[in-house]
């Protein structure tokens, strides 16, 4: 195979292969568990869960 | 922008336990994104007018082509290059990262590192690009689709995105949130993947070009990565911040957003080459490719699913958020977009759509319906915040979404359709070729209506921005920063 063709190669599979070793970093760090909390990560004290945001259209008009 | 009386630095290190110190710390890192962020999308934005502008009249062409013919730098062979360079590099890869650093800012709990060294790079990337941009129209493309800036310009590029990407890393290793949310791992990804296909492509197709059939797959593997390991990413990784965010609920299934993420990484890098079906490529590389494209349905219906079920029961509250507006109707267009590629990478249909407009159809519904309506939501969001003022008009906002809604219905169905047609058209041996062109015409004519309704859109959220950036307006909210130091005057941190 010529050198272009090798270098294509290494670059299509170093996608996945830098993929399963973030997966194995991942897993090892528990980055796969906790899903309840992950999935908290962008609520805040000043935002949290159960408060909309940007609810600027069509509000009703002030007395 | 007032200082605040506790420098910031106090409450940084260890866990804030403090709930007044974690507010003032979003504050602060709202504030600590102002300067490059806004040089990001200012002149991303600035760049979407002078792409709309060169789009409009690259499609006008088609259907009128001695429209500016007389002059060499509008001809079409170098108009419409401008435009998707234009477009891809200067407004959907600099708003992309100008989200990106707000967003890894926000879910890092970390405030701006080095702000200086990111306007530096945005300063870069735009300079760059004009020499590009102004290479292209003066005829030095390199005439490789995606990759037509000419090779002086993309040093610069390279090196504003070097910067970037050491920003990301640092940013990263800062973080006081050691656990990753979703769409950190796509951000994170994304600024990883993309100067390794940039680089890759650089130097298999202009450095030291390859010979033979091996450009048309570097060709298409970078092209088609870029939309898939670049924009995608970052878009996803907006739509799961923002939906939650916006509607005030958790993602419905984190496990399920996560491998959604790993099916992503894994499978889209090759996809690229189902572009060349029917091409002198051996037949196992394109049987790859379509295989790997339909698997791509995993990412694509784990994500869907999971948007569907996190919005069920808060629809309503479309009718009252430009963000979530203008991002569902983005993650819908990421639904769409990726089945017509799955079905467009089967041989039997892509026999029929190849060659045709039905293709062009398909880039803008992901690049413009998925990828840009998230950026337009994700800056709805981000620029009060950065800035510490309202959107002024709110009337500019539904008339900027609705002709930007509007505009890409009426581009993507009819195109779509005429492209079907004229695939068929051109198949069937019968039919002279110059009968399948005049075909297309009314295609065309549409495109251009609907090109001009995608610019009102656009000229609306300049306007608005404009307004926002030059009125004085009173706080967006009150900076938290103020409460907790005691200062109650009305010094807004856009003032």
């Amino acid at each position: 195979m010529p050198v272009p063709g090798l270098i294509l190669l290494a670059g299509v599979l170093a996608v996945p292969l830098a993929a399963l070793w973030a997966l194995r970093w991942a897993a090892s760090h528990g980055e796969l568990g906790h899903g309840d909390r992950a999935a908290l990560l962008p609520f805040d004290e000043e935002e949290p869960v159960g408060t909309a945001t940007d609810q600027i259209l069509n509000r009703p008009a002030k007395p | 922008m007032s200082a605040p009386a506790k420098p910031l630095s106090a409450l940084m290190p260890g866990d804030v336990s403090d709930e007044h110190a974690k507010r003032a710390l979003l504050a602060e890192i709202d504030a600590s994104c102002r300067v490059p962020l806004l040089f990001f999308f200012v002149s991303a934005l600035a760049w979407l007018l002078v792409g709309t502008a060169l789009a409009l009249v690259s499609s006008i062409k088609l259907h009128d082509p001695a429209f500016l013919a007389e002059c060499p730098w509008l001809t079409f062979g170098r108009v419409r290059p401008a435009h998707l360079n234009a477009v891809i590099y200067g407004w959907a890869s600099q708003t992309g990262i100008g989200v990106t650093l707000w967003l890894m800012c926000r879910l890092c709990r970390v405030p701006f590192v080095a702000p200086g060294l990111a306007t530096v790079a945005a300063l870069f990337w735009n300079l760059g690009l004009s020499v590009g941009i102004v290479g292209i129209l003066a005829g030095d493309s390199t005439s490789i689709e995606w990759l037509e800036l000419p090779r002086y310009a993309t040093p610069i590029l390279f090196f504003s995105y070097a910067l970037i990407a050491v920003w990301g890393v640092i940013t990263f290793r800062l973080r006081r949130e050691r656990h990753l949310y979703v769409s950190q791992w796509y951000l994170l990804a994304a600024l990883l993947w993309f100067p390794w296909l940039y680089a890759t492509a650089q130097i298999l197709l202009v450095l030291e070009p390859a010979r033979g059939v091996v450009q048309g797959a570097v060709n298409w593997w970078f092209a088609h990565n870029v939309l898939g390991l670049w924009f995608t990413p970052i878009g996803l990784g907006a739509i799961y911040y923002f939906i939650p965010k916006v509607i005030g609920r958790p993602i419905h299934s984190y496990y399920l957003s996560v491998l959604g993420f790993w099916s992503l990484a894994l499978f889209y890098n090759w996809n690229g080459l189902h572009h060349l079906i029917g091409g002198p490529l051996p037949a196992w590389m394109i049987t790859v490719s379509i295989v790997a494209s339909v698997m791509m349905l995993i990412p694509v219906i784990t994500v869907a699913i999971n948007h569907h079920f996190t919005m069920r029961g808060h629809f309503g509250k479309l009718k009252h958020s430009p963000t979530l507006r203008f991002v569902v109707f983005g993650a819908v267009c990421y639904t769409l977009t990726s089945l017509q590629g799955v079905a467009n990478s089967l041989r039997g249909y892509s026999e029929i759509v190849h060659f045709t407009h039905h293709t062009v159809a398909h880039a803008h519904l992901g690049v413009y319906g998925f990828f840009t309506m998230v950026m337009f939501g994700a800056m709805y969001y981000i620029l009060p915040r950065i800035t510490g003022r309202e959107w002024p008009s709110l009337g500019l906002v539904s008339l900027h979404f609705w002709a930007c809604a509007i505009g890409l219905a009426l581009y993507v169905g009819p195109l779509s359709i005429g492209g079907i047609l004229q695939g068929l058209a051109m198949n069937d041996a019968t039919k002279p070729f110059a009968d399948v062109v005049a075909g297309t015409l009314p295609y065309l004519k549409l495109r251009t209506v609907a090109g001009l309704l995608l610019g009102l859109g656009h000229v609306a959220f300049v306007a608005n921005l404009v307004w926002m950036l030059c009125r004085v307006f009173g706080p967006y909210r009150q900076p938290v920063v103020d409460l907790i130091t005691g200062n109650e005057s009305p010094a807004a941190v856009g003032k």
